[in-house]
């Protein structure tokens, strides 16, 4: 399922990332990997901001609806 | 010779704070060519012949950013002597993601792990031998903030420039380097051997920008198509996709085996803040308290008095050395000025004429019995308003003691006044410790030299007053910057952005322009300068050519005078004008994103948020004197040539058949007249086609507020005051019109240098100017030909054509549908990025 319906503090593991474009490689760039283990820092609305590694990124939705887990 | 150092990262990692720390003060600051991303090198210190690169922060090297074209770009191609790469200690993960692909370039690679005290602090261990092992470099730990090892760093760099190279250690899966060895052998083979692997690895990726430099046969293309594809059929994912995840594996490998993390993850204080600030309830309130302080501080607490300064006193008469006198001064001033209105009700005279002589003045006004009440006209200085105001013979009534419309002064006491003062008017440098301003003392020393008029006024009038219009704003901009760069390196600003994308996506706009427009109402110079902290470099274009559509402080004194003269002061018009600047903002911001120069879907959201912190002092000063310094030098040529010939064209024109310099209040015999003349008929059809307005809007490009000035000349003179003819020229239609056309066109000459610093590129400053005057013409016109319609004084034409216009404008605004061509393809690195998909 689309990360954006999990709730917050949740810890993932990413499954697929949808779509085969440069995003999909930006998105891999900072860490966003199938197999990246990622939490669920806080949701605003359908926006998420995700721990990847050590980093908090910001998503917005029809980015992070991408990331299925 | 000089070695060439390129300092690379992750956006955060620190490479800012070690870039400064390396090169202390030789540093040059401009722009990449042709992009509006800033480029900065400087020396090594301590040695002459290093020159240190300092490259965009980026995530990778695949070109999905502006920024990463930048390096990558810089990287390839003018292929620094060694890479010295700032790798955040504290996310190793993530940073070294870069460096596996900066290792394969066949630039010899220094690696700096940074943060290395807050890593003892937490109690992990990075094991840097191991690492260097792995990596297949040097590996060197240094604090960024604390400046330790950052030398050493800088010295293994050098002595790798010199004499080591780096060999990538990671191998890729047995599929993918069968492949990657047959594109070597088949494509990239007489290219220098050290660059070889990178090359292969970005055809196998299949790179469309690598694919069209290296200009590959179509055979042998097929033929290197095949084994990618039996990778990819292998390994069951496309070829980028399986080279990502593959370095992902490695990093993990050797993250194993050099670091040892001591702490579990609990809830860090950027997460407790972060749950604040980001909260859905909290975030925009605390958004807009933030907000509220930055404006406040620099706009009105510290920016208006230093502006003040700059303008009034610096680059004016002068000024009282830290304000001391300034009090006593202004009491005098206001003192003499009463006097003098109350003296004005009753009897008129005229200190500047030649035939004034004070004793007479006095014994004359001494017989003047008047009734116990009059009222005198009151010039507002800025807006040219006049203002009834009452004035008493002898004896003010209790009643009117506190009347704002009351002279505090009875005409009996002025009459005292001026028999005990005299009529001259205080003169502040008898008054504390006064310091005369630039012009004052540039004139004195010109009639020392007894300098012909002329050129007095070029140098007074044209050079003094162009650098004084570039130098008068920069404090104000300091002192903005300062609390942008303050805001930027705490890591507040990233939120901001993420806070309001949602909404300012809807016009087009990015999350951060909100900054610009509120500083815009300040003034627009500061505003287009803060576009600087967009990241997406459409979003950035846009804001600058839509930030100067909101009222700046010195359109205020245009509008009050408007609303004064040709709408009765009614309030309603400031406030309309405001509602003006933010629909021109939001209709403009939709409608351009549908044009071709925009198109393209709105770039996702994708933004890392840093951990907050508490930034060095140095490094924010540093950032402010930057911006400040780069608006002085790039946009100040432009302000002052423009200045110049303004100046020029209005004080020289041809009188009575010979051509000369002409006094102030002779400007409709001026060159700017004649000019104004021939162009004036593009204005007819938005009502006001006469010289006088025409004019009066160009002058309004040195400095808006000139837009009063010229208008107090060209319909002073007339029966009843400048308002009363302002009212008989226009009705309130085509004032409107006029009022609407000047918000909204081309900004003063200032902002638009600031916009040509900002666009860095001549070809983006005209479109933005010329959008700005075309939209502003556009508005007007159609206030114009509807206002006249429904007052029964349409033309149905113009009717006809504003009609035409208005539904253009709706089309374009709700009924086109965004176009999805691939990107805006005017520059290499929009192309470039357009390619790689």
């Amino acid at each position: 399922m689309p990360i954006t319906l999990e709730e917050v503090g949740a810890v993932v593991t990413i499954k697929r990332i949808a779509g085969n474009d440069e995003a999909k490689s930006h998105l891999a760039d900072l860490g966003f990997v199938v197999g990246s283990t990622v939490t669920i820092i806080n949701k605003l609305g359908e926006s998420v901001i995700l721990q990847v590694h050590e980093s908090r990124v910001a998503l917005s939705e029809s980015m992070a609806r991408r990331i299925l887990i | 010779m000089t070695i060439k150092l390129a300092l690379a990262g992750n956006p955060n990692s620190g490479k800012t704070t070690l870039f400064n720390g390396l090169t202390g003060n030789n540093q040059f600051v401009g722009n990449w060519p042709g992009v509006t991303v800033e480029k900065k090198d400087g020396k090594l210190k301590g040695h002459k012949d290093v020159i240190i690169q300092d490259l965009p922060g980026i995530y990778s090297l695949s070109p999905y950013t502006l920024e990463e074209v930048v390096a990558r770009t810089y990287l390839i191609e003018d292929r620094p002597d060694a890479i010295l790469n700032i790798v955040d200690g504290t996310n190793l993960e993530r940073n070294l993601y870069l460096t596996t692909q900066l290792v394969e370039l066949g630039i010899p690679v220094v690696v700096a792990v940074n943060m290395m005290d807050i890593i003892r602090k937490n109690g992990d261990k990075i094991n840097t031998e191991e690492l260097s092992r792995a990596l297949g470099c040097k590996v060197v730990e240094i604090s960024a903030l604390k400046g330790t090892g950052i030398k050493e760093a800088a010295e293994e760099a050098i002595n790798a420039a010199k004499n080591m190279k780096t060999v990538p250690q990671h191998t890729f899966s047995g599929p993918v380097e069968h492949a990657i060895a047959h594109i070597e052998e088949a494509i990239v083979h007489e290219m220098p051997e050290e660059q070889q692997r990178w090359y292969a690895i970005k055809v196998f990726e299949r790179d469309s920008k690598v694919l069209k430099q290296l200009n590959i046969s179509q055979e042998k293309l097929n033929h290197v198509e095949k084994d990618i594809q039996a990778a990819e059929k292998e390994l069951d994912d496309d070829s980028e996709s399986i080279i990502t995840n593959e370095r992902y594996n490695y990093i993990a490998s050797i993250i194993k085996g050099c670091y040892k993390r001591k702490r579990t993850n609990n809830l860090s204080t950027s997460d407790k803040i972060d749950k604040v600030v980001t909260n859905r309830w909290l975030g925009l309130p605390i958004f807009v308290l933030v907000m509220y302080l930055v404006y406040w501080i620099a706009m009105v607490g510290v920016g208006t008095a230093s502006t003040d300064w700059a303008n009034d006193g610096l680059f004016g008469d002068g000024y009282h050395l830290f304000g001391m006198g300034s009090k006593a001064y202004e009491a005098a001033s206001e003192e003499y000025g009463n006097a003098t209105n109350a003296a004005m009700a009753y009897y008129d005279f005229d200190i500047e004429d030649e035939k004034f002589d004070a004793k007479t003045a006095i014994s004359d006004m001494k017989k003047v019995q008047g009734p116990l009440k009059s009222t005198v006209g009151v010039t507002d200085e800025e807006t040219l308003a006049v203002d009834k105001k009452n004035v008493y013979y002898d004896k003010i009534p209790d009643s009117a003691k506190k009347d704002e419309n009351t002279i505090q002064m009875t005409y009996m006491e002025a009459v005292k006044y001026f028999e005990k003062n005299g009529f001259e008017e205080p003169d502040p440098a008898n008054y504390g410790t006064w310091v005369p301003g630039v012009p004052p003392i540039v004139e004195a020393g010109l009639d020392k030299l007894h300098a012909a008029d002329w050129l007095k006024g070029l140098i007074l009038d044209g050079i003094v007053a162009g650098v004084g219009a570039v130098l008068g704003f920069v404090p104000q901009m300091l002192v903005l910057f300062l609390l942008l760069a303050f805001l930027e390196a705490c890591g507040y600003m990233a939120r901001i952005a993420f806070v309001l994308d949602r909404i300012f996506r809807k016009f087009g706009l990015s999350g951060k322009s909100f900054i610009p427009v509120l500083v815009g109402t300040g003034c627009g110079v500061p505003g287009v300068m803060a576009c600087r902290t967009i990241e997406n470099e459409r979003d950035r274009r846009m804001t600058i050519m839509t930030t100067t559509f909101i009222p700046c402080g010195a359109k205020v004194p245009f509008i009050a005078m408007v609303a004064g003269a040709i709408f009765g002061g009614s309030p309603h018009i400031a406030t309309s004008a405001y509602f003006l600047g933010m629909a021109a903002i939001i209709v403009s911001g939709v409608m351009l994103k549908k044009t071709k120069m925009f198109a393209g879907k709105p770039a996702p959201f994708v933004m890392e948020l840093p951990p907050y912190h508490w930034p060095t002092v140095g490094n924010v000063l540093r950032s402010m004197w930057e911006r400040g310094w780069s608006f002085i030098k790039k946009a100040g040529t432009i302000i002052l040539l423009s200045t110049i010939f303004v100046w020029f064209t209005s004080f020289f024109g041809v009188v009575d058949g010979s051509f000369r310099m002409l006094a102030e209040d002779e400007i409709n015999m001026s060159l700017l007249a004649k000019l104004g003349g021939l162009i004036a008929w593009i204005f007819a059809p938005l009502g006001w086609g006469n010289w006088q307005a025409t004019v009066a809007s160009i002058t309004g490009l040195v400095a808006k507020e000139n837009i009063v000035g010229t208008m107090g000349i060209l319909y002073g003179g007339g029966d009843g005051g400048v308002y009363h003819s302002i009212s008989q020229a226009f009705t309130h239609v085509t004032g409107y019109s006029f009022l609407a056309f000047n918000l909204l066109c081309a900004p003063c000459f200032a902002a638009i240098g600031a916009i040509k610093r900002e666009m860095n590129s001549a070809k983006w400053t005209w479109f933005a100017i010329g959008y700005q005057c075309g939209f502003a013409y556009v508005i007007a016109f159609m206030i114009t030909q509807f206002g006249n319609f429904f007052t029964g004084k349409g033309n149905i034409i113009g009717f006809a054509a504003a009609v035409i216009a208005l539904v253009y404008m709706i089309y374009m605004l709700f009924i086109k549908k965004y176009s999805d061509a691939n990107e805006l393809g005017d520059d290499f690195a929009i192309n470039a990025r357009a390619e790689a998909k």
